[in-house]
């Protein structure tokens, strides 16, 4: 409870700090907002030109762009201390350990240092094109549909999570971070916004093996979807997306672990 | 820098026999304490940044190498040294911030890394060029947070601010976000902030570090006030002597990770003091001056300044001397200033076979 408390105080003095530059704050969510948007319209005019990409009609894919777009603008703003481009200073400047030397869950701590209001701009956006996506499609709403489409954000959220703290753990050897664990997680969401029937089977591989990325948007928009699946996996493939996020920020969360403690052993 | 006889205050003197009395109780308990960092070898010429990649070279630096002390509670002791001697390395293992590469480390009875959050709950700690406040908070919500934090109860968050406010001066600033403040006022805010939960501990790494005189001087006197009226227990690292003089009646000297010398001040300076002077005013200008046992090294009208061994002479006798030659007006004995006496044993490492 204290710790919930202290989080939430944390991120209100995140929250006050971006908001005291009212005008600066708004015009910078419009345009990340805007910005989205466009790159939104220019592949829904590509799509309109091909009706669709592989069998998947302008809503579907709208809606797999949406999901994600939607997921990753939560996790980038929950987990904005752990982005790997801001978490790197603290390696670098030595500024954790003002963070070590409070009674409290560093993790909890660098959670509640960081809170980027701005990435509304994203969440709103894609929220927008779910919408319209929903709209398109005219999908068939069930309990369960409804019920499980939270649960597959927060999958998402978490599994973009781990990597962001995947790339922050790596910066205690690096002290720079590290542009392959960026092409993860950028290139995962771009991959992630369109049909996996578009990619070679080794790329699909790679992302159903090695990184599960296909689980947790590809999979659970066929159920919501209602479509079949071109890979036959088992059907109960569609109903993992929380299980596998929640895998990959636990083994995230156990490697930042360790890493802080190699920090401590070794830091200067 | 001069450290006359009649500067010695009584308070002083108090606080170090309490401090010996509380000695029994040992808080910190560092026994052969090593800790050694790989440090990267930049490698030059072509493709340097491609090779240093690809074959890492490392230069083993040992920053702490077998240090040993003990500190009692109620002590409030200084931790001199050079650049790079070791003094924050030490700091940060005490703090639990770093973990030993060899050797051990307790207290209040625990491993400071081992038992991090509980560790630092009863300690307090000013690392001087860092602020550990709230960049866009006013000072006090800074302190509030930190009152949540650390779980004080309200009556005793609010006497304490009380107290500390009136010492450190804070009312001017206390409203102020903490990214206005100028260093002094920061540092004022960092040094009440570490000491609002009642540690029994402070950790202060360079204190006073680019301070002016004013500033210093109130930072001073509320770590003294800290020490004395609540008997914290406080090591603080420090370039500037002068904090030394003011507050500590221990010093221990620590230089490329190792520990030159730990002692009383007091003991320091007999020791290694080399010459003391004295300046003696005579009621007659005199042509000529000799005493046995003291050379004269400068003379102004009937002020005249001796330099003598006190190994070979002691002050009273010298004085005795001079008055049976001459009508003395006015004396004073002056100590050999610290910062000589220590530039002498770093740079002749006088102590190395001494400790």
């Amino acid at each position: 409870m204290k710790a919930l408390r202290l989080y939430l105080w944390l991120v209100l003095i995140q929250v006050r700090s971006q908001m005291q530059y009212r005008v600066g704050f708004l015009l910078e969510t419009l345009s990340v907002a805007l910005g989205s948007i466009i790159s939104f319209v220019t592949l829904a005019l590509v799509l309109q030109k091909f009706e669709g990409i592989a069998g998947w009609s302008l809503g579907e894919v709208a809606f797999l762009f949406a999901l994600v777009e939607l997921s990753f603008g939560l996790m980038d703003m929950i987990f904005s201390g752990f982005d790997p481009d801001y978490f790197a200073a603290h390696t670098r400047q030595g500024t954790l350990d003002q963070y070590l030397l409070r009674p409290v869950s560093l993790t909890l701590q660098i959670f509640g240092s960081q809170f980027i209001l701005r990435r509304l701009g994203r969440i709103f956006q894609g929220t927008l094109i779910l919408v319209y996506a929903v709209q398109l499609v005219n999908i068939e709403w069930t309990v369960g549909k409804i019920l499980y489409l939270p649960l597959v954000i927060a999958g998402m959220v978490l599994f973009f999570g781990g990597l962001f703290m995947l790339g922050a753990t790596i910066t205690f050897w690096t002290v720079e971070r590290i542009e392959a664990v960026n092409i993860l997680t950028y290139g995962g969401t771009e991959l992630m916004s369109y049909p996996m029937t578009i990619y070679q089977d080794w790329m699909r591989r790679f992302f159903t093996y090695i990184v599960p990325a296909i689980f947790l948007n590809y999979y659970p928009s066929l159920y919501f979807l209602d479509r079949p699946d071109p890979f036959n996996m088992p059907f109960v493939v569609r109903f993992i997306a929380p299980v596998v996020g929640l895998g990959v920020f636990l083994a995230a969360y156990v490697f930042w672990r360790f890493g802080v403690r190699y920090y401590q052993s070794t830091g200067s | 820098m001069f450290f006359g006889a009649s500067e010695f205050d009584i308070t002083k003197a108090q606080a170090h026999n309490d401090a010996t009395k509380r000695l029994s109780q040992v808080v910190i308990r560092v026994h052969d304490l090593h800790k050694y960092f790989q440090v990267p070898i930049r490698q030059r010429g072509r493709f340097s940044a491609l090779r240093s990649l690809l074959v890492r070279r490392h230069r083993l630096v040992k920053a702490v190498n077998g240090v040993s002390f003990q500190i009692g509670r109620g002590e409030l002791v200084g931790y001199l040294g050079p650049n790079g001697a070791g003094k924050s390395t030490t700091i940060k293992m005490l703090t639990g911030l770093l973990v030993p590469t060899h050797g051990e480390i307790s207290v209040n009875g625990r491993i400071p890394w081992k038992q991090r959050e509980e560790h630092v709950k009863s300690l307090g700690a000013v690392f001087g060029f860092r602020s550990t406040l709230w960049w866009d908070l006013p000072v006090i919500e800074s302190l509030e947070l930190l009152r949540y934090i650390y779980d004080v109860p309200l009556a005793r968050f609010k006497d304490n601010l009380r107290e500390f406010r009136k010492i450190l001066e804070m009312d001017a600033f206390i409203n102020t976000p903490v990214r206005s403040l100028s260093l002094g006022q920061r540092v004022r805010a960092d040094v009440c902030a570490a000491l609002l939960h009642d540690p029994s501990l402070l950790f202060l790494d360079e204190p006073t570090i680019g301070l002016d005189v004013v500033a210093k001087e109130r930072i001073r006197q509320f770590i003294l006030h800290a020490n004395r009226q609540r008997g914290t227990t406080v090591l603080l690292t420090t370039h500037d002597l002068s904090d030394v003089e003011k507050m500590c009646q221990r010093v221990m000297i620590i230089d490329r990770g190792k520990l030159l010398y730990d002692g009383q001040l007091e003991s320091l300076r007999q020791r290694f003091g080399g010459k003391r002077e004295l300046v003696v005013e005579l009621v007659d200008e005199e042509d000529q001056i000799s005493i046995e046992g003291a050379i004269v090294t400068s003379r102004q009208g009937a002020q005249v300044m001796f330099q003598f061994d006190r190994d070979q002479i002691s002050a009273s006798e010298l004085i005795q001397r001079i008055s049976s030659n001459y009508r003395i007006r006015d004396l004073s004995v002056r100590e050999p200033d610290l910062e000589a006496t220590i530039r002498r044993i770093y740079e002749q490492r006088l102590l190395e076979d001494a400790v």
